[in-house]
């Protein structure tokens, strides 16, 4: 998940650390930083410490530019990187991953969706419409389209403002689009339906700004990472999610190209895939959301069992596709 | 000091300045050469990157955006500035502390915690919008944010003491009794102040406007928190190519321009009105 101009709240001192610790084990986990990064550590890298004494050190947030430079300068200081699926894909492609060691990983217990010959799953989440029920009381969004329809559903929207797996596929959606015919994605109708609303879009940076838009009815419906709305509902704010048609996608846990610990990063990325991994981070993650609010009071809609007609993003695609498509975003976004 | 050992004290200044010297030969200067130089050997050799630059209209806008905002933001901070700078430099010496601790004080807060503030005063449902609107004096919100004024207010606020600051320190070396005899030689206020005051504050100005203009050329967290997307200024510009993108090529040719224009704009004004900051 792409958190952009998150304060950077984790060592930097990394590198410096690293020298005179060569006989202990040790490695460097690179993540996005905040809550997040917090939860992912306690739950893959403390097992990890505790069962092999390994020290984990972390950095943060993950940067692309730098990802790639350290590889390309043969100098890697990150073992196990954060990093959106569709970048992962792209990376795997340019050479800057090492391939991943399956007798280590257990394969298998992965959604197929979420794992590749470079990268497994860190944690999953999807697109979701969310409103605010002050704003519309009892007008319910019932899919994509009403969050296209300003008649019935006024007031600004908000969207994810960078080029990334997400918006185009909902503007196709809302258009009327089967979800099985998304892809290759036709970009000329997503941008012509996103045309529609244009002047309505509030765009949000990272995740912080799109509680902040929602939850004060500055823009009282958009496109949301679903946990990040939980933490709302929790703390009792007026926010719904309709799940119908959500978007599922995930980032995925990688390790550079020319890691100096990447058998160390190998079981780190064992562990955080494993069912186990995956539990106690989403436990920890919706423990801290019912904390947050008033105790016990936090009404979290997680993804219904159904599914909600969940599609899943084409990430591949969006791998092969990544810089075209953006050209075309931002040159949009800028008209 | 006496004129014979001035060019002693000169060598030894030389000594003392090398460790910065170094410093930025290392730090800055390698790796800025570096950057630029992907930018005309990524993804091919040649001039590839800056055609790219400088024939797509996005690119065009974005270069316009950016000197537009960084005028815009300059301007007005010398209008906002100029007062505060003479207030301060006439002011007794401990209300000018107060003074001066006020705005040195904005400039220890926390860049992001600044501007989400603004986003949450500047918003449709923020503090401004809503208080204009309960006394009646608005009845749709105005547009204060994702757009031009968004930017400017955020910028504007953040720039004020990077022009306060070089001007205050012209303005104090002005002896007020240069005013004193135009006013007794029968200026009025108006024509003492455009007559004398502002001209000789005029390297003051200089040096605080073209340190305003330079960093406003740069900047990034303000504009991309309290701008719409049609205000993407080259800074992130850059940082998307690099970071997200990494298309380092194009990212290099876009910094080369922006540090070739804003080295122009400099020679101009060292051309013109000699090195700010140093009497002519």
């Amino acid at each position: 998940m792409h958190l952009k101009l998150k304060p950077i709240a984790l060592a930097i001192g990394v590198s410096v650390a690293m020298t005179g610790m060569a006989t202990a084990e040790t490695m460097v986990f690179t993540a996005w930083g905040g809550s997040t990064q917090d939860a992912e550590y306690e739950a893959w890298g403390a097992p990890l410490t505790e069962e092999s004494g390994v020290t984990i050190l972390q950095d943060g947030p993950t940067d692309y530019g730098k990802f790639q430079a350290m590889v390309e300068a043969g100098s890697v200081t990150w073992d196990a990187v954060d990093v959106e699926f569709d970048f992962a894909y792209q990376a795997a492609e340019a050479g800057l991953l090492e391939p991943l060691d399956f007798s280590i990983i257990d394969r298998d217990a992965i959604d197929p969706r979420f794992v590749t010959d470079h990268a497994v799953v860190s944690f999953p989440f999807s697109f979701v419409l969310g409103y605010n029920t002050d704003t519309y009381g009892n007008a319910k969004p019932e899919s994509w389209a009403d969050l296209f329809d300003t008649e019935k559903f006024p007031g600004k929207r908000t969207f994810y403002k960078w080029s990334s797996p997400g918006a185009l596929e909902i503007a196709l959606l809302a258009d009327g689009v089967a979800p099985e015919d998304l892809y290759p994605l036709d970009l000329d109708r997503a941008f012509a339906k996103l045309d529609t609303i244009k002047g309505d879009i509030v765009w949000w940076g990272g995740g912080a700004q799109s509680q902040q838009l929602i939850a004060s009815g500055e823009a009282p419906i958009g496109m949301f990472w679903d946990i990040r709305l939980w933490p709302l509902q929790s703390s009792g704010l007026p926010i719904e999610i309709q799940w119908n048609g959500n978007l599922a996608s995930a980032d995925v846990l990688v390790i550079p190209k020319g890691s100096p610990n990447k058998d160390t990063a190998m079981k780190f990325l064992a562990i955080a895939a494993s069912p186990e991994g995956q539990k106690r981070f989403m436990d920890i993650i919706t423990a801290e959301d019912v904390e947050g609010g008033v105790a016990g009071s936090g009404k979290v809609q997680t993804l219904p069992e159904d599914g909600a007609n969940q599609v899943t993003l084409g990430l591949e695609w969006w791998g092969e596709n990544r810089n075209m498509v953006a050209d075309r975003w931002y040159a949009w976004q800028a008209q | 000091m006496t004129a014979a050992n001035r060019p002693r004290l000169r060598r030894t200044g030389i000594g003392l300045a090398l460790p910065a010297m170094l410093l930025l030969a290392i730090f800055f200067v390698v790796p800025v050469v570096s950057l630029l130089l992907r930018s005309v050997t990524e993804p091919d050799v040649g001039l590839q990157n800056y055609e790219t630059l400088l024939a797509t209209p996005t690119y065009a806008k974005i270069f316009w955006n950016t000197f537009m905002v960084a005028s815009v933001v300059t301007t007005v901070t010398i209008l906002l500035g100029y007062p505060v700078a003479w207030l301060l430099s006439i002011l007794p010496a401990r209300w000018a502390a107060i003074g001066f601790g006020i705005i040195l004080l904005s400039m220890w807060t926390n860049l992001l915690a600044r501007t989400y503030a603004w986003m949450v005063l500047l918003q449709s449902t923020g503090v401004i919008n809503r208080s204009l609107q309960a006394l009646g004096i608005i009845d749709e919100p105005l547009s204060l944010i994702n757009n031009l004024t968004g930017v400017t207010i955020g910028m504007v606020y953040i720039m004020l003491p990077f022009f306060i600051l070089p001007l205050q320190s012209t303005l104090r070396t002005i002896d007020p009794a240069t005013l004193q005899a135009a006013s007794l030689c029968g200026a009025g206020r108006w024509q003492a102040f455009w007559r004398v005051l502002l001209p000789l504050s005029v390297p003051g100005i200089l040096s605080g406007g073209l340190i305003v203009f330079v960093m406003s050329l740069g900047y990034f967290v303000t504009p991309a928190l309290l701008g719409g997307t049609s205000n993407m200024m080259l800074a992130e510009l850059i940082s998307q190519l690099v970071q997200s993108l990494l298309d380092w090529g194009l990212g290099g040719a876009a910094a080369f321009v922006l540090l070739v224009l804003t080295l122009a704009l400099y020679a101009v004004q060292v051309h013109l009105f000699g090195t700010p900051g140093r009497e002519a």
